[in-house]
Protein backbone atom coordinates (compact mmCIF):
# COMPACT_ATOMS: atom_id res chain seq x y z
CA UNK A 1 0.00 0.00 0.00
CA UNK A 2 1.03 3.38 -0.69
CA UNK A 3 1.50 6.08 1.75
CA UNK A 4 -1.61 7.91 1.91
CA UNK A 5 -0.73 11.55 0.50
CA UNK A 6 -0.71 14.82 3.07
CA UNK A 7 -4.05 16.21 2.74
CA UNK A 8 -3.91 20.01 1.43
CA UNK A 9 -5.04 22.54 3.38
CA UNK A 10 -8.53 23.54 3.26
CA UNK A 11 -9.57 26.75 1.90
CA UNK A 12 -12.34 27.94 4.35
CA UNK A 13 -14.12 29.66 1.27
CA UNK A 14 -14.50 26.98 -0.65
CA UNK A 15 -15.90 25.32 2.16
CA UNK A 16 -18.62 27.41 2.77
CA UNK A 17 -19.49 27.86 -1.01
CA UNK A 18 -19.77 23.88 -1.04
CA UNK A 19 -22.23 23.91 2.06
CA UNK A 20 -23.82 26.79 1.10
CA UNK A 21 -24.62 25.26 -2.69
CA UNK A 22 -25.28 22.15 -0.79
CA UNK A 23 -27.89 23.57 1.23
CA UNK A 24 -29.35 25.44 -1.92
CA UNK A 25 -29.92 22.58 -4.08
CA UNK A 26 -31.19 20.34 -1.03
CA UNK A 27 -34.17 23.13 0.13
CA UNK A 28 -34.62 23.67 -3.68
CA UNK A 29 -35.42 20.19 -4.36
CA UNK A 30 -37.34 19.90 -1.33
CA UNK A 31 -39.28 22.98 -2.07
CA UNK A 32 -40.58 21.85 -5.12
CA UNK A 33 -41.63 18.33 -4.31
CA UNK A 34 -43.75 19.99 -1.11
CA UNK A 35 -45.53 22.20 -3.82
CA UNK A 36 -45.91 19.35 -6.04
CA UNK A 37 -47.31 16.98 -3.11
CA UNK A 38 -49.52 19.36 -1.80
CA UNK A 39 -52.76 18.89 -3.11
CA UNK A 40 -52.53 14.55 -2.45
CA UNK A 41 -51.21 15.06 0.59
CA UNK A 42 -54.58 17.28 1.76
CA UNK A 43 -56.67 14.85 -0.24
CA UNK A 44 -55.29 11.79 1.99
CA UNK A 45 -55.51 14.21 5.24
CA UNK A 46 -59.27 14.88 4.46
CA UNK A 47 -59.68 11.40 3.85
CA UNK A 48 -58.31 10.25 6.66
CA UNK A 49 -60.43 12.61 8.95
CA UNK A 50 -63.82 11.26 7.04
CA UNK A 51 -62.73 7.67 8.14
CA UNK A 52 -62.04 8.63 11.81
CA UNK A 53 -65.36 10.25 11.66
CA UNK A 54 -67.05 7.27 10.64
CA UNK A 55 -64.94 4.86 12.93
CA UNK A 56 -66.16 7.02 15.97
CA UNK A 57 -69.68 6.83 14.77
CA UNK A 58 -69.14 2.90 14.26
CA UNK A 59 -70.18 2.95 10.56
CA UNK A 60 -66.57 1.66 10.23
CA UNK A 61 -64.03 -0.39 11.92
CA UNK A 62 -60.32 0.43 12.64
CA UNK A 63 -59.49 -2.62 10.13
CA UNK A 64 -61.04 0.00 7.20
CA UNK A 65 -64.60 -2.06 6.66
CA UNK A 66 -68.01 -0.72 6.69
CA UNK A 67 -69.54 -1.72 10.07
CA UNK A 68 -73.80 -1.71 9.83
CA UNK A 69 -75.73 -2.93 12.88
CA UNK A 70 -78.00 -5.93 12.52
CA UNK A 71 -81.05 -6.44 14.36
CA UNK A 72 -79.24 -8.43 17.87
CA UNK A 73 -77.72 -4.78 17.48
CA UNK A 74 -74.09 -6.14 16.85
CA UNK A 75 -71.96 -4.46 14.73
CA UNK A 76 -71.28 -6.48 11.80
CA UNK A 77 -69.19 -6.13 8.50
CA UNK A 78 -70.82 -4.52 5.92
CA UNK A 79 -70.59 -3.54 2.18
CA UNK A 80 -71.58 -0.37 0.23
CA UNK A 81 -74.16 -0.09 -2.24
CA UNK A 82 -73.70 2.31 -5.50
CA UNK A 83 -76.08 4.57 -3.89
CA UNK A 84 -74.19 5.13 -0.78
CA UNK A 85 -76.32 2.48 1.81
CA UNK A 86 -74.45 -0.17 3.31
CA UNK A 87 -75.54 -3.98 3.45
CA UNK A 88 -74.70 -6.90 5.50
CA UNK A 89 -71.71 -8.85 4.10
CA UNK A 90 -70.44 -12.17 5.53
CA UNK A 91 -67.10 -11.45 3.18
CA UNK A 92 -64.70 -8.76 4.58
CA UNK A 93 -64.07 -6.01 1.83
CA UNK A 94 -61.88 -2.70 2.23
CA UNK A 95 -64.00 -0.16 0.73
CA UNK A 96 -62.22 1.99 -2.31
CA UNK A 97 -61.94 6.18 -1.65
CA UNK A 98 -64.77 6.72 -3.46
CA UNK A 99 -67.34 4.31 -1.61
CA UNK A 100 -65.57 5.71 1.39
CA UNK A 101 -66.99 9.65 0.27
CA UNK A 102 -70.31 8.35 -1.33
CA UNK A 103 -71.16 6.63 2.51
CA UNK A 104 -69.43 9.99 4.03
CA UNK A 105 -71.85 12.24 2.05
CA UNK A 106 -75.09 10.23 2.07
CA UNK A 107 -74.99 9.74 5.89
CA UNK A 108 -73.30 12.30 8.03
CA UNK A 109 -74.90 15.91 7.85
CA UNK A 110 -73.00 18.72 9.45
CA UNK A 111 -75.20 20.93 11.56
CA UNK A 112 -74.31 24.27 13.80
CA UNK A 113 -75.64 24.65 17.43
CA UNK A 114 -76.49 27.88 18.85
CA UNK A 115 -75.49 28.63 22.93
CA UNK A 116 -78.94 27.80 23.54
CA UNK A 117 -78.64 24.53 21.93
CA UNK A 118 -80.67 25.05 18.96
CA UNK A 119 -79.72 23.57 16.01
CA UNK A 120 -79.18 25.15 12.47
CA UNK A 121 -77.23 24.28 9.64
CA UNK A 122 -74.43 26.01 7.31
CA UNK A 123 -77.06 27.17 4.57
CA UNK A 124 -79.06 29.13 7.00
CA UNK A 125 -76.33 30.55 9.22
CA UNK A 126 -74.92 32.58 6.09
CA UNK A 127 -71.52 30.42 6.80
CA UNK A 128 -69.14 28.78 3.68
CA UNK A 129 -68.47 25.23 5.29
CA UNK A 130 -65.17 24.43 4.17
CA UNK A 131 -63.68 27.83 5.04
CA UNK A 132 -65.41 27.83 8.34
CA UNK A 133 -64.24 24.23 8.80
CA UNK A 134 -60.27 24.80 7.65
CA UNK A 135 -60.99 28.41 9.52
CA UNK A 136 -61.47 27.26 12.88
CA UNK A 137 -60.19 23.53 12.87
CA UNK A 138 -56.90 24.99 15.39
CA UNK A 139 -59.18 27.21 17.83
CA UNK A 140 -61.64 24.48 18.28
CA UNK A 141 -65.32 24.61 16.97
CA UNK A 142 -66.24 25.05 20.29
CA UNK A 143 -65.10 28.22 20.90
CA UNK A 144 -67.38 29.59 18.21
CA UNK A 145 -70.88 31.34 19.00
CA UNK A 146 -72.17 28.75 16.19
CA UNK A 147 -70.59 25.17 16.91
CA UNK A 148 -69.80 22.68 14.23
CA UNK A 149 -71.75 19.04 15.07
CA UNK A 150 -72.61 16.37 12.58
CA UNK A 151 -75.31 13.96 12.73
CA UNK A 152 -75.39 10.90 11.68
CA UNK A 153 -78.22 9.55 9.63
CA UNK A 154 -79.38 5.73 9.49
CA UNK A 155 -78.31 3.71 7.21
CA UNK A 156 -80.70 3.79 4.01
CA UNK A 157 -82.53 6.92 5.34
CA UNK A 158 -84.58 9.51 4.23
CA UNK A 159 -83.14 13.23 4.03
CA UNK A 160 -85.13 14.30 7.05
CA UNK A 161 -85.40 10.96 9.43
CA UNK A 162 -83.76 11.52 12.90
CA UNK A 163 -80.06 10.71 13.51
CA UNK A 164 -79.22 7.80 15.06
CA UNK A 165 -75.91 9.58 16.80
CA UNK A 166 -74.04 13.17 17.09
CA UNK A 167 -70.71 13.67 16.42
CA UNK A 168 -68.62 16.32 18.38
CA UNK A 169 -64.81 17.04 17.16
CA UNK A 170 -62.75 17.28 19.64
CA UNK A 171 -59.83 19.63 20.18
CA UNK A 172 -57.42 19.84 22.97
CA UNK A 173 -53.80 19.34 24.17
CA UNK A 174 -51.63 16.40 24.88
CA UNK A 175 -48.44 16.22 26.03
CA UNK A 176 -46.25 17.27 22.94
CA UNK A 177 -49.07 18.82 20.70
CA UNK A 178 -52.59 19.72 19.63
CA UNK A 179 -54.26 16.19 19.49
CA UNK A 180 -57.92 16.57 17.25
CA UNK A 181 -60.61 13.77 17.09
CA UNK A 182 -64.21 13.08 17.06
CA UNK A 183 -66.56 11.76 19.99
CA UNK A 184 -70.03 9.72 18.86
CA UNK A 185 -73.11 10.59 21.06
CA UNK A 186 -75.98 8.02 21.08
CA UNK A 187 -79.37 10.40 20.44
CA UNK A 188 -79.59 11.26 23.73
CA UNK A 189 -76.80 12.91 24.07
CA UNK A 190 -75.47 11.17 27.22
CA UNK A 191 -74.14 7.50 25.87
CA UNK A 192 -71.11 7.36 24.41
CA UNK A 193 -71.17 5.51 20.63
CA UNK A 194 -67.19 5.55 19.86
CA UNK A 195 -64.73 8.12 19.78
CA UNK A 196 -61.26 8.58 17.56
CA UNK A 197 -58.34 10.77 16.97
CA UNK A 198 -57.25 11.74 13.84
CA UNK A 199 -54.10 13.64 14.40
CA UNK A 200 -51.85 13.85 17.27
CA UNK A 201 -48.14 13.43 17.88
CA UNK A 202 -47.89 11.78 21.09
CA UNK A 203 -45.34 9.58 22.00
CA UNK A 204 -45.68 6.43 19.67
CA UNK A 205 -46.20 3.50 22.17
CA UNK A 206 -46.95 5.56 24.98
CA UNK A 207 -49.27 8.13 24.02
CA UNK A 208 -50.10 7.46 21.07
CA UNK A 209 -51.71 4.85 22.35
CA UNK A 210 -54.82 6.99 22.08
CA UNK A 211 -55.08 6.09 18.40
CA UNK A 212 -55.30 2.18 19.79
CA UNK A 213 -58.42 0.48 18.87
CA UNK A 214 -57.98 -1.47 21.87
CA UNK A 215 -57.96 1.71 24.43
CA UNK A 216 -60.31 3.52 21.92
CA UNK A 217 -62.98 0.36 22.71
CA UNK A 218 -63.52 1.55 26.40
CA UNK A 219 -65.27 4.29 25.78
CA UNK A 220 -69.16 3.15 24.14
CA UNK A 221 -71.95 2.86 26.93
CA UNK A 222 -69.94 5.28 28.93
CA UNK A 223 -71.56 8.19 29.80
CA UNK A 224 -70.64 11.41 29.63
CA UNK A 225 -73.14 13.28 32.23
CA UNK A 226 -72.22 12.57 35.89
CA UNK A 227 -75.00 10.04 37.04
CA UNK A 228 -76.50 11.20 40.84
CA UNK A 229 -79.87 9.74 41.64
CA UNK A 230 -83.33 9.85 39.85
CA UNK A 231 -83.43 12.99 38.53
CA UNK A 232 -79.55 14.28 37.63
CA UNK A 233 -79.42 18.26 37.36
CA UNK A 234 -77.67 18.17 34.10
CA UNK A 235 -77.39 21.83 34.07
CA UNK A 236 -74.82 21.55 36.93
CA UNK A 237 -73.82 17.98 36.78
CA UNK A 238 -70.21 17.25 35.76
CA UNK A 239 -69.62 16.64 32.34
CA UNK A 240 -66.89 14.52 30.14
CA UNK A 241 -65.21 11.56 30.27
CA UNK A 242 -62.19 10.85 32.82
CA UNK A 243 -58.98 9.20 31.84
CA UNK A 244 -58.03 7.73 35.49
CA UNK A 245 -54.37 7.36 36.65
CA UNK A 246 -54.58 3.49 36.57
CA UNK A 247 -57.46 1.37 36.21
CA UNK A 248 -61.21 2.30 36.62
CA UNK A 249 -61.66 -0.58 38.58
CA UNK A 250 -59.35 0.04 41.46
CA UNK A 251 -59.44 3.38 41.72
CA UNK A 252 -63.09 4.28 41.22
CA UNK A 253 -64.61 0.98 42.39
CA UNK A 254 -68.43 0.48 41.81
CA UNK A 255 -68.80 4.18 42.31
CA UNK A 256 -70.90 6.43 39.71
CA UNK A 257 -68.36 8.05 38.94
CA UNK A 258 -66.90 4.96 37.28
CA UNK A 259 -69.44 5.05 34.52
CA UNK A 260 -67.89 8.12 33.23
CA UNK A 261 -64.35 6.90 33.41
CA UNK A 262 -61.78 5.16 30.99
CA UNK A 263 -58.92 3.32 32.10
CA UNK A 264 -55.46 5.39 31.67
CA UNK A 265 -52.64 4.09 29.60
CA UNK A 266 -49.26 3.26 31.46
CA UNK A 267 -46.55 5.42 31.29
CA UNK A 268 -48.97 8.60 29.42
CA UNK A 269 -50.58 10.49 32.28
CA UNK A 270 -50.13 13.86 30.47
CA UNK A 271 -51.61 12.64 27.47
CA UNK A 272 -54.58 11.05 29.66
CA UNK A 273 -54.74 14.02 31.86
CA UNK A 274 -54.68 15.91 28.16
CA UNK A 275 -57.68 13.99 26.87
CA UNK A 276 -59.84 14.47 30.04
CA UNK A 277 -59.19 18.15 29.70
CA UNK A 278 -60.46 18.65 26.06
CA UNK A 279 -63.71 16.26 26.65
CA UNK A 280 -64.66 18.31 29.67
CA UNK A 281 -63.72 22.09 28.04
CA UNK A 282 -65.70 20.63 24.25
CA UNK A 283 -68.44 19.32 25.87
CA UNK A 284 -69.29 21.78 28.59
CA UNK A 285 -69.47 24.11 25.47
CA UNK A 286 -72.18 22.40 23.83
CA UNK A 287 -73.77 21.24 27.23
CA UNK A 288 -77.17 23.70 26.08
CA UNK A 289 -77.14 21.24 23.23
CA UNK A 290 -76.71 18.01 24.96
CA UNK A 291 -79.45 18.87 27.43
CA UNK A 292 -81.92 19.64 24.71
CA UNK A 293 -81.41 16.02 23.08
CA UNK A 294 -81.67 14.66 26.32
CA UNK A 295 -85.08 16.01 27.39
CA UNK A 296 -86.21 15.48 23.74
CA UNK A 297 -85.13 11.46 23.92
CA UNK A 298 -86.70 11.16 27.13
CA UNK A 299 -90.37 12.92 26.52
CA UNK A 300 -91.08 9.79 24.14
CA UNK B 1 -10.01 -3.64 1.35
CA UNK B 2 -8.47 -1.28 -1.62
CA UNK B 3 -6.03 -3.31 -2.87
CA UNK B 4 -8.20 -6.22 -3.49
CA UNK B 5 -10.56 -6.24 -6.91
CA UNK B 6 -14.00 -6.84 -5.14
CA UNK B 7 -16.56 -7.96 -8.03
CA UNK B 8 -19.60 -5.18 -8.27
CA UNK B 9 -22.37 -7.80 -7.09
CA UNK B 10 -20.37 -8.36 -4.22
CA UNK B 11 -20.55 -5.05 -2.91
CA UNK B 12 -24.45 -5.78 -3.22
CA UNK B 13 -24.31 -9.64 -1.78
CA UNK B 14 -22.05 -9.15 0.93
CA UNK B 15 -24.41 -6.65 2.61
CA UNK B 16 -27.47 -9.08 2.58
CA UNK B 17 -25.69 -12.21 4.04
CA UNK B 18 -22.24 -11.66 5.70
CA UNK B 19 -21.86 -8.50 6.89
CA UNK B 20 -25.88 -7.71 7.65
CA UNK B 21 -26.34 -4.45 9.31
CA UNK B 22 -28.61 -6.18 11.88
CA UNK B 23 -27.57 -9.50 12.88
CA UNK B 24 -23.48 -8.73 12.35
CA UNK B 25 -22.97 -5.20 13.09
CA UNK B 26 -26.16 -5.01 15.20
CA UNK B 27 -27.32 -1.42 13.80
CA UNK B 28 -31.11 0.05 13.53
CA UNK B 29 -32.40 -1.83 16.40
CA UNK B 30 -34.28 0.92 17.61
CA UNK B 31 -36.49 1.20 14.54
CA UNK B 32 -36.57 -2.91 14.04
CA UNK B 33 -37.99 -3.06 17.32
CA UNK B 34 -40.46 -0.42 16.99
CA UNK B 35 -42.26 -0.93 13.57
CA UNK B 36 -42.07 -5.02 13.42
CA UNK B 37 -45.24 -6.01 14.39
CA UNK B 38 -46.98 -6.11 11.08
CA UNK B 39 -45.57 -7.08 7.98
CA UNK B 40 -47.24 -4.58 5.91
CA UNK B 41 -44.95 -1.63 8.05
CA UNK B 42 -41.63 -3.76 8.46
CA UNK B 43 -41.72 -4.35 4.51
CA UNK B 44 -43.15 -0.17 3.71
CA UNK B 45 -40.28 0.65 6.43
CA UNK B 46 -37.54 -2.20 4.88
CA UNK B 47 -37.92 -0.56 1.28
CA UNK B 48 -37.58 3.23 2.84
CA UNK B 49 -34.72 2.61 4.35
CA UNK B 50 -33.19 0.62 1.44
CA UNK B 51 -33.93 3.52 -0.96
CA UNK B 52 -32.46 6.19 1.48
CA UNK B 53 -29.22 4.28 2.15
CA UNK B 54 -28.92 3.32 -1.69
CA UNK B 55 -29.39 7.18 -2.92
CA UNK B 56 -27.20 8.82 -0.06
CA UNK B 57 -24.60 6.36 -1.18
CA UNK B 58 -24.89 7.22 -4.64
CA UNK B 59 -24.94 10.94 -3.67
CA UNK B 60 -22.06 10.72 -0.73
CA UNK B 61 -19.69 9.07 -3.38
CA UNK B 62 -20.91 11.12 -6.50
CA UNK B 63 -19.63 14.67 -4.08
CA UNK B 64 -16.54 12.42 -2.70
CA UNK B 65 -13.77 14.35 -4.35
CA UNK B 66 -15.34 17.95 -3.97
CA UNK B 67 -16.66 17.57 -0.56
CA UNK B 68 -14.12 19.12 1.97
CA UNK B 69 -13.04 17.10 4.86
CA UNK B 70 -14.13 18.96 8.08
CA UNK B 71 -17.75 19.09 6.40
CA UNK B 72 -18.25 15.67 4.93
CA UNK B 73 -20.64 14.49 7.98
CA UNK B 74 -22.62 17.74 7.27
CA UNK B 75 -22.79 16.99 3.89
CA UNK B 76 -23.41 12.87 4.49
CA UNK B 77 -26.74 14.17 6.94
CA UNK B 78 -28.05 16.91 4.55
CA UNK B 79 -28.18 14.04 1.85
CA UNK B 80 -29.42 11.75 4.07
CA UNK B 81 -31.98 14.33 5.48
CA UNK B 82 -32.55 15.10 1.58
CA UNK B 83 -34.01 11.50 0.88
CA UNK B 84 -35.72 11.13 4.34
CA UNK B 85 -38.27 14.42 3.89
CA UNK B 86 -38.74 12.65 0.03
CA UNK B 87 -39.71 9.19 1.66
CA UNK B 88 -41.87 10.98 4.26
CA UNK B 89 -43.84 13.38 1.88
CA UNK B 90 -44.73 10.39 -0.53
CA UNK B 91 -45.76 8.45 1.92
CA UNK B 92 -47.92 10.94 3.63
CA UNK B 93 -49.47 11.50 0.36
CA UNK B 94 -49.77 8.34 -0.97
CA UNK B 95 -49.88 5.75 2.31
CA UNK B 96 -51.31 8.27 4.63
CA UNK B 97 -52.46 5.45 6.84
CA UNK B 98 -49.31 3.85 6.55
CA UNK B 99 -47.76 7.31 7.26
CA UNK B 100 -49.51 7.45 10.69
CA UNK B 101 -48.38 4.15 12.06
CA UNK B 102 -44.97 4.34 10.79
CA UNK B 103 -45.07 8.35 12.80
CA UNK B 104 -41.91 9.15 14.14
CA UNK B 105 -39.97 6.04 12.57
CA UNK B 106 -39.76 7.69 9.27
CA UNK B 107 -38.25 10.87 10.44
CA UNK B 108 -35.44 8.51 12.63
CA UNK B 109 -34.43 7.45 9.50
CA UNK B 110 -31.77 10.07 9.66
CA UNK B 111 -30.33 8.78 12.73
CA UNK B 112 -30.50 5.29 11.50
CA UNK B 113 -27.05 4.68 12.14
CA UNK B 114 -27.01 1.85 8.93
CA UNK B 115 -27.18 5.18 6.50
CA UNK B 116 -24.52 6.87 7.81
CA UNK B 117 -22.51 4.05 8.62
CA UNK B 118 -22.66 3.05 4.95
CA UNK B 119 -22.26 6.64 3.70
CA UNK B 120 -19.28 7.03 6.01
CA UNK B 121 -17.94 3.90 6.05
CA UNK B 122 -17.66 2.60 2.60
CA UNK B 123 -19.35 5.53 -0.01
CA UNK B 124 -17.13 8.34 0.53
CA UNK B 125 -14.33 5.80 -0.76
CA UNK B 126 -15.69 4.04 -3.35
CA UNK B 127 -17.07 4.97 -6.62
CA UNK B 128 -20.91 5.81 -6.75
CA UNK B 129 -22.18 2.53 -8.67
CA UNK B 130 -20.31 0.55 -6.05
CA UNK B 131 -21.70 2.79 -3.17
CA UNK B 132 -25.24 2.92 -4.45
CA UNK B 133 -24.92 -1.16 -4.61
CA UNK B 134 -23.77 -1.11 -0.96
CA UNK B 135 -26.00 0.96 0.10
CA UNK B 136 -28.71 -0.52 -1.79
CA UNK B 137 -27.58 -4.05 0.14
CA UNK B 138 -27.48 -2.72 3.01
CA UNK B 139 -30.79 -1.47 3.06
CA UNK B 140 -32.01 -4.54 1.62
CA UNK B 141 -30.47 -6.81 4.60
CA UNK B 142 -32.22 -4.00 7.09
CA UNK B 143 -35.74 -5.06 5.08
CA UNK B 144 -35.19 -8.67 5.12
CA UNK B 145 -34.42 -9.17 9.00
CA UNK B 146 -37.68 -6.84 9.41
CA UNK B 147 -39.05 -9.13 6.99
CA UNK B 148 -38.71 -12.15 9.29
CA UNK B 149 -38.99 -10.36 12.26
CA UNK B 150 -42.72 -8.72 11.25
CA UNK B 151 -43.85 -11.96 10.46
CA UNK B 152 -43.10 -13.79 13.45
CA UNK B 153 -44.72 -10.57 15.55
CA UNK B 154 -47.51 -10.89 12.93
CA UNK B 155 -48.45 -14.39 12.89
CA UNK B 156 -48.16 -14.85 16.75
CA UNK B 157 -49.42 -12.00 17.54
CA UNK B 158 -52.26 -11.57 15.59
CA UNK B 159 -52.84 -14.61 14.08
CA UNK B 160 -52.40 -12.56 10.64
CA UNK B 161 -49.86 -12.06 7.93
CA UNK B 162 -50.86 -9.00 6.18
CA UNK B 163 -53.77 -8.24 7.75
CA UNK B 164 -55.24 -11.70 6.56
CA UNK B 165 -56.21 -14.17 9.03
CA UNK B 166 -53.86 -17.19 9.00
CA UNK B 167 -55.09 -18.81 12.08
CA UNK B 168 -59.07 -20.27 11.88
CA UNK B 169 -60.84 -17.66 13.99
CA UNK B 170 -62.60 -21.25 15.59
CA UNK B 171 -59.43 -22.20 16.92
CA UNK B 172 -59.57 -19.16 19.66
CA UNK B 173 -60.84 -19.13 22.93
CA UNK B 174 -64.27 -17.97 23.82
CA UNK B 175 -66.96 -18.44 26.24
CA UNK B 176 -67.47 -22.33 25.25
CA UNK B 177 -64.01 -23.00 25.33
CA UNK B 178 -61.53 -20.97 27.43
CA UNK B 179 -58.54 -23.40 27.07
CA UNK B 180 -58.08 -23.04 23.26
CA UNK B 181 -56.22 -20.82 21.49
CA UNK B 182 -55.24 -17.63 22.67
CA UNK B 183 -52.94 -14.81 20.70
CA UNK B 184 -49.53 -14.57 21.86
CA UNK B 185 -49.90 -10.74 23.51
CA UNK B 186 -45.83 -10.45 24.54
CA UNK B 187 -45.42 -10.20 20.60
CA UNK B 188 -47.52 -7.11 19.85
CA UNK B 189 -45.25 -4.95 21.85
CA UNK B 190 -41.42 -4.33 21.09
CA UNK B 191 -39.36 -6.24 23.52
CA UNK B 192 -40.69 -9.44 21.61
CA UNK B 193 -38.37 -8.01 18.80
CA UNK B 194 -35.87 -7.77 21.15
CA UNK B 195 -36.12 -12.09 21.71
CA UNK B 196 -36.41 -12.31 18.37
CA UNK B 197 -33.76 -10.65 16.70
CA UNK B 198 -31.78 -12.03 19.69
CA UNK B 199 -32.61 -15.55 18.23
CA UNK B 200 -32.18 -14.55 14.38
CA UNK B 201 -28.50 -13.46 15.41
CA UNK B 202 -28.20 -17.18 17.62
CA UNK B 203 -29.22 -18.93 14.54
CA UNK B 204 -27.12 -16.96 12.06
CA UNK B 205 -24.19 -17.50 13.78
CA UNK B 206 -24.70 -21.18 14.10
CA UNK B 207 -25.44 -21.11 9.63
CA UNK B 208 -22.26 -19.13 9.53
CA UNK B 209 -20.52 -21.58 11.57
CA UNK B 210 -21.44 -24.89 9.77
CA UNK B 211 -20.73 -23.27 6.22
CA UNK B 212 -17.82 -21.88 7.30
Amino acid sequence: MAEPPVPPRENPTRTIIFMVVLSFVCAFILSILASVLEEPKETAKDLDRSKQLMIAAKMLSHDGHFLIKNDQGEYVPAKSLPDGTLEEDSKIEIPSQAQLIAVYKKRIQSLLVDDKGNITNFEKAGLKEDDYVAEYKKSGYYKQPLKLVYAVLPNAAEKDSKPEAYVIPINGYGLWDAIYGYLALKPDGDTVLGISWYDQKETPGLGANITEPAWQSQFPSKVIFLPSGEKPNLKTAPLGINVVKGKVSDVLGDSPKAKTAVDGMTGATLTGNGVTDAYRDVLSAYRPFLIKLHEENSKK
Amino acid sequence: MASQKVPLSGYFTNQLWGGNQILVAVLGICSALGVTNRLSVSITMGISVAFVTAFSCFFVSLLRRITPDSVRMITQLAIISLFVIIIDQFLQAYLYSMSKVLSVYVGLIITNCIVMGRTEGMAKNVEPIPAFLDGLGAGMGYAWVLFVVGGIREFFGFGQLFNYQIIPLSWYADAQHPNAYDNFALMVSPPAAFFIIGGLIWVFNIINRRTA
